[in-house]
Formats: C-alpha cells, sequence, structure tokens
C-alpha cells in the first residue's frame, strides 16, 4: 500500500455511488478524461513488458483513490489540528502466468521490482505525467511480479497442495462512469461546531480524556483494468467522532463513543441533536465511573437498539468473508472463518432472512450507508441473499478464488495490499418473521431469570464496534478470547436488568465464547429496526484509526434476546489512579 | 503552563513515591507552508499548524535519576518519557491544562517505574568507570520574543516552483525529478521548576531540487541541492535556482555516462561543504557529550581531553549563535536550547587539542555543566546535539594551491590520480562500541585528477571508508574559503536543524570502496510520452 501521506489519522475512503444513477452505461465511449486516457495508454503499452525468458503480464490494472477532505479535531473547547488536503492514491496490479497460476496467494511474494523515487501521484490531469508515473510504478511491479512468480514455483515443487485454487477469478468488462462532487463545506462553521462539541466534556470532571473530529471527504475511485473495465465512482461521506474515556476508582478505563455519519455532508445533524449526542457520551462515561464492576454471568442477554446491529455486523458480517490462504507460507493456514464450509447449514433461527444489499434505500428514498452499484474490483454488485429461512446461502465474494467459490458477486471493498481486496458487506439487511414489539423484549428477559431464580439479567445497549480500544487494550481482549476465530469487542454500556425492571450500569465485562454459533440461540427478536451506520476497515474490530483505508458499511437489524451467553470480568492490571488531581475546570 | 507545572510538582512531590525533584514543560508550535512540483505539475499547498508538548520529569536524585544510562539492556540505554502529545494550538485554557496534566501523570509513571528497575540494575553490576551526576544544575533563564509570523506568497512560489521543475524537462534521461519549497515557523515555549521561563522561535525556509536516474548497470543514481535561510524571502531567486536545477541535471546526465569508481587509496581533497559533512559525521558526533558516558559507546575521544587529536593547524568551533557566514543563512542556530540553556560558542579543538565536549545538563567525568548543546526533535528526549560546526585553519592556502599540493602528492606516492569529492550527500559513523569504530560517508560528485594535465574524470558508485583517528592525522593542508553545508541531522534525540562549515581540504590518504548497488535493470520500456522527441515539451 502506497498511502505515505496519510499521516493524519484516518482516511475515510470509501466506495458509493451517486443516489440517482442506476442505469448501467451498456455501449459508452472510452473516457476522454486525460487521466483514464494515460491509464488506457499506459496498460496497452505495458502488456507488451517483458524480460527475455520470462512472461508478460496477463493482467494488469490501474486503481486510483482521489480524496478532498476537511479534517478537524478538538480537545475540551481547543482545536487540535485543521487541515484541508488533496490527493490521489494510485494502486498498481500486474499479474504474471494466467488466471490458473499466477504471482499472486503466495506468502513469499512481494519485495523485489525497482524502486522508482515516485513521491506523490500528481493531482493535477496532466497526461504526459501520469504516465510517466504509471510507466515507471508497473514496471516495478513488473519487475516484482515475475520475481514473486519464478519464486512461487520453485516453492511449489517441494509441497503438495491439498486444494487446487485458479488464482484469479474472470469477470466481464464493466464501463461506469460518474463525475465526482468538489468539497464545498464551511470550514469556519464546522471547526467551531466541534471546538464548541469538544466543550462538552469540561463540564464532566470525571472524564479524563475526550476528542471530537470531523472528517469531510467527497472525490472517488478510479479503476482501469486491461480487460477493458473502466469506471469512476464518486464517493462522499462525512464522519464525525465523539470519543471520551475515564478511569474509574480501581484504575480501569471506562470509555463510550458516538459517531455520526452522513454521505452529504448537508445531510448532518443540527447542533441540538449533535450536542445532545455529545452529551450523551459524557454522562455515560461519567456514570461509567461510578458504575460497580460487573460479576461473571451466564444466561439470557438482550441486545437492544444498536447493540443489536452491531451484534450482527461483527458476529454474522465478518464471518460472511472466506479467506485465501497464501501458497508456501510456513506456518500454516490464516484462521477459518467461522462459517466456512458450512452453505446450507442452519446459521440462525428459521424465521431468519438476511441479505446484503448495495442498492437498498431507506424510507425516505436515499441509498442506505453502504450503498454502491459498482465494487473495488469493477464488479456489479446486486442483492446478495446470505441467509434465507435461517440457513446459509452464499458468502460475499471477491475475484479472489476461495476454497469452493470462484467469481465475485462484487464485494470487494477493502484493499489489503498486494492487489487483493477484501470482502465486505454493503448494507446488510436482517429480517425476522415472528418479531415482537421491541418493548416486549425487556420483560421475556425478565420471565427467563425470574423461572430459572437468577437474581438479575443482563442488558447490552452499545458494543464497542468498530472499536474505539487502544491498540493494547485491542491485544489483551484479542488475548483473552483465545482461540476465537473472531474475536468480538468489548460491551461498552451493559445493564443488569432487576426482576422488579430497574437497571443498574456495570463495567468491564467482555463475552466468552459469544460467536457465530450464538446467533442459532437467538430466542426472540424485536419489530424495530436500527440502522446502524460504521466506516469497516480489515483490521480486528474494525478498530478505529489503525488502518488507513476504511469504508462505509451499514447494517439493519432489530434488538435480540439471545440465551446462554456467558460474560466474565475483564482482567489485568489496571495502571493507578493519577496522583495528582485533575486540574479545575474554567468556565 | 507555569501554574500546571507548579501545581503538578508540588503535589507530586508531596503525595507521589518516589517524589520528581524537577519537572519541564516544551511546547513546540510549529506553522508550515509548503509546494512540490515535478515537470511543471504542482501539488496542492500543504499547510498546517501544531502543538506538540513535551514534558520531562526527573525522580531519585541529581546523583541518579530515571534518566541514568543503563547498560547491557540491549537498545534503549536511555529512557523515552516524553510521549510526543498534540496540544491544542488554541489558547483554550482548559484544553491546555488537561493535557499538561494527563502527560506529567505518564511521564512520572513511566519515570518512577525506570528508576527502579535502574535501582536494581546498579546493584547487581560492576559501578560505572564514569560516576558522574545525572543531571546538572543550570541557572534558570527567563527570555520572551515575541511569536514569529510566518511569511510566504502562496501564489507567487506555486508559480515559480512550477516554473522551475518544468526545467527538468530539458533533461530526458533523468527519470525522477522533484522542486519543493517549504516555509516554515517555529515558536518553543519552555518552563521548568528551576524558574526558567522561555519563549523564543525562528524561521526555516528550504528549496530541495533532487533528481534520480538509473544506469545501465541498475545503478540508482540521484543528485540534489537545497537552500535554507530563515525566511523565504532569503531564498535565492529564480536564475539562481534555475542554474541549480542545470547542474543538478546536469552532474546526474554526467555521472549516467560516468565510468565506475574501483577501490582506492590515495590522496584526495574535499570540497569545504564535503569537508564540512566530513567533520560533522566523524568528528562531530564523537564529541557529543552523552556518547563519553555511555559504555556501549566507543569512546573515541573519551580520555583525550588536553590531547592532540587533530593537526595543530586545526581548530573546530561550535557556535550556535552564528547565523551567517559570508553572507550565507546558517541552519544550525539556537537562543536556548531544548533545556533552556542560553546557547553560546564552544571551542571543541583548539590548535589541534581537544578541549571539550558537547555538553547538555546531562554531566560526565571532568564536565559537570551544560554549554548548551542539548538538542531534540519534538517527541524525542534531549541528548547533546552539534549546532554550527566551524573549521578554522591556520594552514590555509589558495583553491590553486591546494589543487597543486595533491598533484605533488600524487606523484609523490606514485599513485595514477588523486580524488576530488565536490559534493557529500551525508553518511553514517558507527560510535557504538558493538560496532566497527568506522565511519562511511557518500560522496554523490567525485572526480579523478590526474597528474598529467588531463581533465578531470567524473566517477560514480564509490564510498568513502575509513577509521576516524587515523583519517585527520592525515590532513595535510586546506583551503582558504569557507563553504556553508546546511542540514538536518538525525541521531537520538530526531531530526535537527545543523551547519558545517570549513574550507577544502586535503588528505594524504583516504579510502573509497564500491557502493552497493541495485541489480534490477532501467525501466524495461521507453519514456511513454514524446518527450525526448519534442526536444522535452511535455
Amino acid at each position: 500500500m502506497k498511502r505515505l501521506w496519510l499521516t493524519a489519522s484516518i482516511a475515510a475512503v470509501g466506495v458509493l455511488a451517486a443516489a440517482a444513477i442506476t442505469t448501467w452505461a451498456q455501449t459508452a465511449e472510452p473516457s476522454s478524461d486525460p487521466l483514464f486516457r494515460a491509464m488506457r495508454d499506459e496498460i496497452e503499452r505495458s502488456k507488451k513488458l517483458s524480460i527475455p525468458g520470462l512472461e508478460s503480464p496477463y493482467f494488469i490494472e490501474y486503481s486510483i483513490d482521489e480524496q478532498e477532505s476537511f479534517t478537524v479535531s478538538a480537545s475540551l473547547g481547543g482545536l487540535l489540528s485543521q487541515r484541508r488536503e488533496r490527493f490521489r492514491s494510485p494502486d498498481v496490479h500486474v499479474r504474471v502466468g494466467d488466471y490458473k497460476f499466477d504471482n499472486s496467494n503466495f506468502a513469499g511474494g512481494g519485495g523485489g521490482g525497482s524502486r522508482y523515487d515516485l513521491e506523490r501521484f500528481p493531482v493535477e490531469d496532466s497526461y504526459a505525467l501520469i504516465r510517466r508515473y504509471l510507466w515507471l510504478e508497473t514496471d516495478s511491479v513488473y519487475k516484482g511480479a515475475v520475481e514473486a512468480l519464478s519464486r512461487k514455483r520453485a516453492a511449489l515443487r517441494n509441497i503438495t497442495q491439498t486444494d487446487q485454487l485458479n488464482d484469479f477469478a474472470h469477470a466481464e468488462a464493466v464501463h461506469y462512469i460518474h463525475d465526482f462532487k468538489p468539497l464545498v463545506v464551511d470550514e469556519t462553521a464546522w471547526a467551531g461546531r466541534v471546538r464548541s462539541l469538544s466543550a462538552i466534556f469540561a463540564q464532566f470532571p470525571e472524564v479524563k480524556a475526550s476528542t471530537v473530529d470531523l472528517e469531510v471527504t467527497e472525490g472517488g475511485h478510479y479503476l482501469e483494468n486491461s480487460e477493458g473495465t473502466e469506471i469512476k465512482v464518486p464517493e462522499s461521506v462525512t464522519v464525525l467522532k465523539i470519543r471520551a474515556a475515564a478511569q474509574a476508582p480501581d484504575g480501569t478505563t471506562v470509555r463510550d463513543f458516538a459517531f455520526v455519519h452522513a454521505l452529504d455532508v448537508k445531510n448532518m445533524p443540527g447542533d441540538a441533536e449533535l450536542t445532545r449526542t455529545a452529551t450523551s457520551v459524557a454522562q455515560n462515561v461519567a456514570a461509567l465511573a461510578h458504575a460497580g464492576k460487573g460479576e461473571d454471568y451466564n444466561g439470557p442477554v438482550l441486545f437492544e437498539g444498536a447493540a443489536g446491529a452491531q451484534l450482527f455486523a461483527e458476529v454474522l458480517g465478518k464471518n460472511l468473508v472466506v479467506s485465501r490462504r497464501a501458497e508456501g507460507g510456513r506456518g500454516g493456514r490464516a484462521p477459518a472463518g467461522e462459517l466456512e464450509g458450512r452453505i446450507g447449514a442452519k446459521v440462525l433461527p428459521e424465521s431468519f432472512d438476511v441479505v446484503d444489499d448495495p442498492g437498498r434505500k431507506d424510507a425516505q428514498g436515499q441509498p442506505l450507508f453502504g450503498s454502491y452499484d459498482v465494487d473495488r474490483e469493477g464488479v456489479r454488485a446486486g442483492p446478495l441473499q446470505v441467509v434465507e429461512k435461517g440457513v446459509l446461502k452464499s458468502f460475499l465474494l471477491t475475484r479472489q478464488p476461495v476454497h469452493g467459490f470462484e467469481g465475485s458477486n462484487g464485494r470487494a471493498r477493502i484493499p489489503i495490499g498486494g492487489g487483493i481486496d477484501m470482502a465486505g458487506v454493503s448494507n446488510l439487511i436482517v429480517n425476522t418473521s415472528d418479531a415482537v414489539p421491541a418493548s416486549d423484549l425487556k420483560k421475556k428477559l425478565l420471565e427467563l431469570i425470574s423461572n430459572r431464580s437468577k437474581p438479575y439479567g443482563i442488558l447490552v445497549r452499545k458494543m464497542d464496534f468498530p472499536s474505539t480500544a487502544s491498540t493494547e487494550e485491542a491485544g489483551r481482549i484479542i488475548q483473552a478470547q483465545q482461540g476465537a476465530t473472531h474475536p468480538v469487542s468489548m460491551p461498552l454500556l451493559v445493564y443488569k436488568v432487576f426482576a422488579d425492571g430497574h437497571e443498574e450500569l456495570v463495567r468491564g465485562l467482555q463475552f466468552h465464547g459469544l460467536n457465530v454459533r450464538s446467533l442459532r440461540d437467538i430466542l426472540a427478536s424485536g419489530n424495530d429496526r436500527n440502522v446502524y451506520e460504521f466506516m469497516d476497515n480489515a483490521a480486528p474490530f474494525a478498530l478505529v484509526g489503525y488502518l488507513s483505508f476504511s469504508t462505509e458499511a451499514c447494517v439493519v437489524a432489530p434488538s435480540v434476546l439471545i440465551d446462554d451467553l456467558e460474560l466474565r470480568a475483564a482482567e489485568g492490571d489496571q495502571p493507578k489512579l493519577p496522583v495528582v488531581p485533575a486540574p479545575e475546570i474554567s468556565h | 503552563m507555569s501554574q500546571e507545572l507548579n501545581r503538578n510538582f508540588s503535589v507530586l512531590k508531596e503525595k507521589a513515591d518516589p517524589p520528581p525533584y524537577f519537572l519541564s514543560y516544551e511546547v513546540t508550535e510549529t506553522e508550515y507552508r509548503s509546494f512540490s512540483g515535478t515537470l511543471g505539475v504542482v501539488d496542492p499547498l500543504e499547510q498546517g499548524r501544531n502543538r506538540i508538548l513535551d514534558v520531562s520529569v526527573r525522580v531519585g536524585s541529581p546523583k541518579m535519576d530515571n534518566y541514568h544510562r543503563v547498560r547491557g539492556q540491549g537498545g534503549a540505554s536511555q529512557g523515552q518519557f516524553t510521549s510526543r502529545s498534540l496540544l491544542t494550538f488554541e489558547d483554550s485554557v482548559n484544553s491546555v491544562k488537561r493535557r499538561l496534566w494527563q502527560d506529567t501523570d505518564a511521564a512520572y509513571r513511566a519515570a518512577a517505574e525506570r528508576l527502579i528497575r535502574i535501582q536494581t540494575n546498579s546493584q547487581v553490576r560492576v559501578a560505572d568507570a564514569d560516576d558522574s551526576d545525572d543531571f546538572s544544575p543550570a541557572p534558570p533563564s527567563v527570555f520572551e520574543q515575541k511569536p514569529l509570523e510566518l511569511k510566504f506568497d502562496a501564489a507567487a512560489w506555486r508559480e515559480r516552483i512550477r516554473k522551475l521543475s518544468a526545467r527538468f524537462q530539458s533533461y530526458p534521461s533523468v527519470l525522477t525529478s522533484h522542486v519543493s519549497v517549504s516555509m516554515q515557523t517555529d515558536t518553543r515555549y519552555f518552563v521548568n521548576t528551576d524558574g526558567s521561563r522561555i519563549r523564543h522561535g525562528r524561521g526555516f525556509a528550504r528549496v530541495v531540487i533532487s533528481a534520480s536516474a538509473k544506469a545501465s548497470d541498475g545503478t540508482d543514481l540521484s543528485t540534489f541541492e537545497t537552500f535554507e535561510a530563515v525566511d523565504a524571502a532569503g531564498l535565492p531567486d529564480d536564475q539562481k535556482l534555475m542554474a541549480s536545477i542545470d547542474q543538478v541535471a546536469g552532474d546526474l546526465t554526467k555521472l549516467l555516462k560516468a565510468p565506475e569508481a574501483e577501490p582506492f587509496v590515495g590522496p584526495a581533497i574535499f570540497s569545504g561543504r564535503a569537508a564540512g559533512v566530513f567533520f560533522h559525521e566523524i568528528f562531530g558526533h564523537r564529541v557529543e557529550g552523552h556518547r563519553q558516558k555511555d559504555e556501549s559507546e566507543g569512546q573515541t575521544f573519551t580520555k583525550s581531553v588536553g590531547t592532540k587529536v587533530l593537526p595543530d593547524f586545526l581548530s573546530v568551533v561550535f557556535d550556535p549563535t552564528r547565523r551567517k557566514v559570508d553572507g550565507v543563512d546558517l541552519n544550525g542556530w539556537y537562543d536556548y536550547d531544548d533545556e533552556g540553556v542560553k546557547a553560546r560558542p564552544i571551542t571543541a579543538v583548539e590548535n589541534g587539542v581537544l578541549k571539550t565536549f558537547l555538553m547538555s545538563r546531562s554531566p560526565i567525568k571532568g564536565f559537570d555543566s551544560s554549554n548548551g548543546h542539548g538538542r531534540r526533535q519534538p517527541g524525542y528526549e534531549v541528548v547533546s546535539r552539534q549546532s554550527n560546526l566551524i573549521v578554522e585553519s591556520k594552514h590555509a592556502v589558495s583553491e590553486a594551491k591546494l589543487r597543486q599540493l595533491l598533484l605533488d602528492e600524487v606523484k609523490r606516492q606514485n599513485k595514477p590520480y588523486g580524488l576530488y569529492f565536490r559534493d557529500i550527500t551525508g553518511g553514517f559513523t558507527t560510535t557504538q562500541r558493538a560496532g566497527l569504530q568506522a565511519f562511511k560517508v557518500i560522496p554523490v560528485i567525485v572526480y579523478r585528477v590526474y597528474p598529467d594535465g588531463r581533465p578531470d574524470e567524473l566517477v560514480r558508485g564509490a564510498d568513502i571508508v575509513g577509521t576516524p583517528l587515523s583519517s585527520f592525522a592525515k590532513i595535510l593542508a586546506t583551503g582558504d574559503k569557507p563553504e556553508v553545508f546546511n542540514g538536518y541531522c538525525g541521531a537520538e534525540s530526531g531530526s535537527v536543524p545543523v551547519s558545517a562549515v570549513s574550507p577544502s581540504i586535503l588528505v594524504s590518504e583516504i579510502e573509497i570502496e564500491k557502493k552497493a548497488k541495485s541489480n534490477d535493470r532501467p525501466p524495461l520500456l521507453p519514456e511513454p510520452t514524446v518527450m525526448e522527441s519534442k526536444g522535452g515539451k511535455l
């Protein structure tokens, strides 16, 4: 990945097609845009690349993300940074060999190639300079590819392959061109808004650390490949991140967050709503700092509201991807997804249907947050029935063949390097045929604990997904769930619910053994449809800020009551409280 | 800052165990603008403003504290306590105080933990050869300078960079080229519990011209030139920059055709700029005070104070108060160092005899106070670093005479040629004891100088190698015109602006070896556009 200039925390580069555009440009002329001309001409010429005795490329692809963004962040009423930037981030992919066997999917690949001092890809549409850049980059990548292919052949001489998969799936050529929008944002107004939101935390002395970050991005994705695919997909996204943390009296760090998303900055909520959101984060953190420590628990758990959708995003969504093991690697297979090999098996109660639908619109006719027409490999995406009557029907696939599947269904969403894209959900819609009024779920929980003579039941209102944990903390959580293929993030807002219906916030609990199989133990689901928007990435728990690439995703799901879940008190040494009390806040 | 410093310090002192005895805050406020261009295409303006906080807390006592250098721990012999936090760039009291408090807490925890480890370490190991203290007293400084205003004509510079970078279109064998300009102002705020209160700053303007190419045998070649000044208005005009681009591109074009250097031992001249880099690498890094105390270091000069380390006609001064030499802005000046100690000139070598080291507030045997050379890049811990290194000579001859002396030496040694090093990019020097006490500097432009009157011949792919003590003994004479090399030096405490000023020098013997080179081919396909056939027009 060559995103060197992404020194700021996160680049929200996503994939989204503009709302009104649904017709395919079937017979469109090749674009006369200088960038496309440069890409097309250089691909045509690069097909002839060769080194005596070695193959020429069979596939060349240029993938360029263009981004113009405005970012501002603040803490306690003071701006920490404010910037506006515009750049293009190119990725050149060259495949040598053929679709059956090429330089990819090899553990000893990478490296090699010439290193040219190219620096930044031009933002100006200079045909000549763009071609020069692509010329040198393609040269370098091609040399690396032929080297990798010969190393792969040598390495596989000594290995019996158990699984003869092709290396790359065919795909039809797609032509899809839609212009990008310019970045229009009132910088002063937004800086002021972010500053004011951050100042709310000054009213809560318990809150130890807090930040408010805004990123408004316009731009999009260009793709040109040697099969004739040519796409230009506009992408617009605004993300406001509100984060806060405190230390409980025993030293444990407690935190909460609220991320507010919009496809167009004009559709962001107003000041009153944002103030309410920030205030609730502050209140939650203050309450957590005073909350009692949770104890080990075994029994029914109600995932209410956003937590239900987060559960499906993390536990189901992340397992709809099938991983491909790189050949010739030592140290065995990459962890298999928990659903691999289970097509046709029951993974949810019979009342459940799940569809991943990138074209889905909301009640107002607006596209949902995870919408797109064409994926990052230039493959068209339509609705995909993932689960039907509780039975697993299909996986999210890219052009990388995986065990049992070859051929993309347009779910290449997150580039992970080496020309490979990871599959991800678009709009994952969870429907049930036997929903009960959402308000009845708590009553059901109380019935269950009363039948089992338990003192209380557990209610979860927010999971830490995408996670705002530090990398150290994320590492501890993964370790605590040793062996789990897809460790599940911490629940952030956990309540004990007592027989009389009163709730008590507790902190420091962690699920143990919660995985995709737990979903078969859903006892009831609500008639609420919680729309949960998030920026997905390739890190565990979609850890925020850990990777430079993230993309829009959305889950629409009901609240669910699941039986037999285990929660344990998180362990580990906690840092002591600071010796010096916090400075007084002046107003 | 002062309020929070005093509040944190007094509570920690009263309630913390072990208590701190010293606390300092340094905030570096940076504002910058920059443009970069390639072949007439300019990237969008990059600009920004930020403040970075560095907290220094010392627990234990000046005799032994958390900064004590620990032996045998593999790697970090000095602790890292500051965490390079972003502080609000607005004057929001709540936001600033909160950050100071949090970072003080984090730095204190790390400091207390390390002190306990150090105390254990000192009990299980033999005594240090240098049992000097860990921290020296320094008189408090109070100084306040108005923060600088950044002046940068973005529209004019965008056009200048466009025009300048387009010049490379006339050089088709150059594969990549960049011309960039940057303007930055730094304002440093410093407070400590000794009572220092300082606000000072300076500007950094820079033009960087760089080009690279690949020879037919795979060798990667690059040439560059930089210009530094304290403000953008002080940078050279377009005529001078164009000439420099022609030089950079012309040198590269010639290097592509130049023969590869052969391993060689013999006499050579270093141009003033090359000699400056040579002294910076080979001498300067070895008189940084903290290296004398660290037993993993080579300690080339540790016990040499009062003895001859250079020929007696040479003196070396480090002068951070000097801002210009012969009208050229120096890059290594400052008013106060990063421990709040006032900058002052020091004579490290006088008539060949080593007098002192570059000192921060970390004392060493025989030198118990700072001489204002404790420096860092924000986010790193302070160590002693170089400022403006100035080589002075009492055996200076004209350039023509120096060349004649070289030819005489070539004949005397019966060598086929001597060498002339015009430009050196930088180099490495291993000061660690576990490594070879050797250096390698990387010349860019090297000529063979023949005694028979043939023109000088450019060669490529040479590295200068040697050992420091023997190299200095071989300096025979110097030129009479000091030249300035401005740059940024990277070491434990990050990258700091420095200068090296020296006349050209003649050495009786230098060794060059072949540079490691890449083996991949030059681009397989020719340049895609018609640049060449259209005489460079894009």
